[in-house]
């Protein structure tokens, strides 16, 4: 019964942490949107302007990636059963 | 047996730090210090090229500034010459002309000296053929009363004489 | 139906230490190793000064790009750097690549990006006190002002751990999410064929096509572009860390 609550709770975790990739979805929208304004301005940039979008994005995705590990974590790992 | 999905095994990570600065050596010594021997070795020998290259052109370039020296100097030369020799030409035909001038103008001189002395010489010549003649008319004319003998002695004389003067 | 993720096979443990594990990630490092020095050495074989060999073409292309890309985003000055930061290159994309063949990814296990990240670490750190001595270093740490010390700190062992995690959840999100692909595939495939004898209901039917797309996507184009943002991260973090 035990074992049963904690692997519903960390299903729960994991999907609450998985919440977290709202932000660098925005984040990363928006990154993008303003690299293909700036593309769209300027276009013989293209390169450096794609380069360094992906880069930010990639950084943006950071907080995105914490949430994910937690969530495999929670689901994969199981670190509370051994707790109990 | 499988490791977990999320987990940190310290001796895999001390493997894999030795594997990548293994793989940093490997690709150093296999990729890297061949290829940039190559590329040295070429761009050694470009810049040996460039700089003979460079250096020819320079020897070009000195012995197009020599060549173009030296025959600006022989114009220079050819003109100073031609100068020369028409200043030489002009005088020469100048002192030529002079000479002949005065040459002629000696020659003249010395014609009409020679002209002058000539026609003293006649007219003395006269003067005296006239003051002889004169004499011997004049002595012809006192001598009629001296002798028939010596007057024809004398118109001898005088015909003699003329014949003589002639 | 069972849904299994998990981590590197363990194939032996060497009984010394408290037991040294040969993981797959381990031997399949090897592998990779093995194919990206094997490729060297077959590209670098018989090199002329007068290039006349498409494999010497492809060979000095490499060099040179990869000594313009490092030259063009850290400097003349870290031109040493260059075999290591193509070395961090190419072991991740053919790390991430080799999962094309079915293989285990070995930056799909979280240690050896760990290893690289804490390389990185130590390479951040040894410009760092390189750049401003070793006071100059710890004094960087209570740059604006003293309080703000702990942050400093954080935030600095935060750039190995964020690049650890960076890569590994890229790459272990695509083989994730790609054995869920597979498993809801086979349950479909279950699902429509399930009322077939016994010998011919365990077709693939949906498992044959659509992965290959997945995997364009999750293996080529983010296994790429994992490798490329890990090294361009690494060379952001030590130029900037010459300053």
């Amino acid at each position: 019964m035990e074992k049963a609550i904690v692997l519903a709770a960390s299903a729960i975790g994991a999907g609450l942490a998985m919440i977290a990739g709202i932000g660098p979805g925005i984040g990363e929208g928006y990154a993008v949107g303003k690299a293909c304004e700036a593309i769209g301005r300027q276009p013989e940039c293209k390169g450096e302007v794609t380069q360094t979008m992906l880069l930010g994005c990639a950084v943006a995705e950071t907080t995105g990636i914490y949430g994910f590990i937690v969530a495999l974590i929670l689901l994969f790992v199981n670190p509370f059963i051994g707790k109990l | 047996m499988n490791q977990e999905l999320v987990s940190i095994e310290v001796w895999t990570v001390i493997a894999q730090w030795c594997n990548l600065l293994i793989l940093f050596l490997l690709i150093k010594k296999f990729l890297f210090k061949p290829v940039q021997n190559i590329l040295n070795k070429r761009q050694a020998e470009i810049d040996t090229l460039y700089s003979s290259a460079n250096e020819a052109n320079k020897t070009a370039q000195e012995l197009k500034e020599n060549y173009e020296t030296h025959l600006k100097q022989a114009k220079e030369e050819a003109v100073e010459i031609i100068a020369s020799a028409n200043q030489k030409a002009q005088k020469q035909s100048e002192d030529i002309v002079r000479e002949a001038h005065e040459q002629a103008s000696n020659i003249t001189a010395k014609a009409n000296v020679e002209i002058e002395q000539e026609r003293k010489k006649a007219l003395n010549e006269i003067k005296d053929e006239i003051s002889d003649i004169a004499i011997n008319i004049a002595s012809k004319v006192v001598e009629k009363e001296i002798s028939a003998k010596d007057h024809e002695r004398l118109i001898e004389e005088f015909i003699n004489n003329v014949g003589d003067a002639v | 139906m069972e849904i299994s993720v998990s981590g590197a096979k363990i194939y032996y443990k060497i009984p010394i230490f408290g037991g040294i594990p040969i993981t797959e990630t381990l031997v399949n490092t090897w592998i990779v190793m093995a194919i990206i020095v094997g490729l060297c050495i077959w590209l670098t074989r018989g090199l002329k000064v007068h290039a006349t060999s498409k494999k010497q073409i492809v060979a000095e292309f490499l060099v040179e790009t990869a000594n313009n890309f490092v030259c063009g985003n850290m400097g003349e000055k870290f031109k040493g750097y260059v075999p290591f930061i193509a070395s961090l290159f190419v072991l991740s994309m053919v790390s991430n690549l080799i999962s094309l063949t079915g293989m285990y990814s070995p930056t799909a296990d979280l240690s050896t990006e760990l290893a690289w990240a804490l390389l990185v670490f130590v390479l951040i750190t040894y410009t760092k006190i390189k750049t401003n001595g070793p006071l100059g270093y710890l004094k960087g740490y209570t740059q604006p002002i003293a309080v703000l010390t702990p942050f400093n700190i954080i935030s600095e062992i935060a750039t190995p751990i964020s690049m650890a995690f960076r890569h590994f959840g890229n790459i272990v999100s695509g083989s994730v999410i790609t054995t869920l692909v597979y498993a809801a595939l086979a349950a479909l495939s279950h699902a429509l064929l399930g009322w077939l004898p016994q010998a011919i209901n365990n077709i693939p039917l949906f498992q044959v096509g659509l992965p290959a797309f997945l995997s364009v996507y999750f293996d080529l184009f983010s296994g790429c572009l994992q490798a490329f943002i890990f090294t361009m991260l690494t060379m952001m973090y030590i130029s900037s860390a010459a300053e």
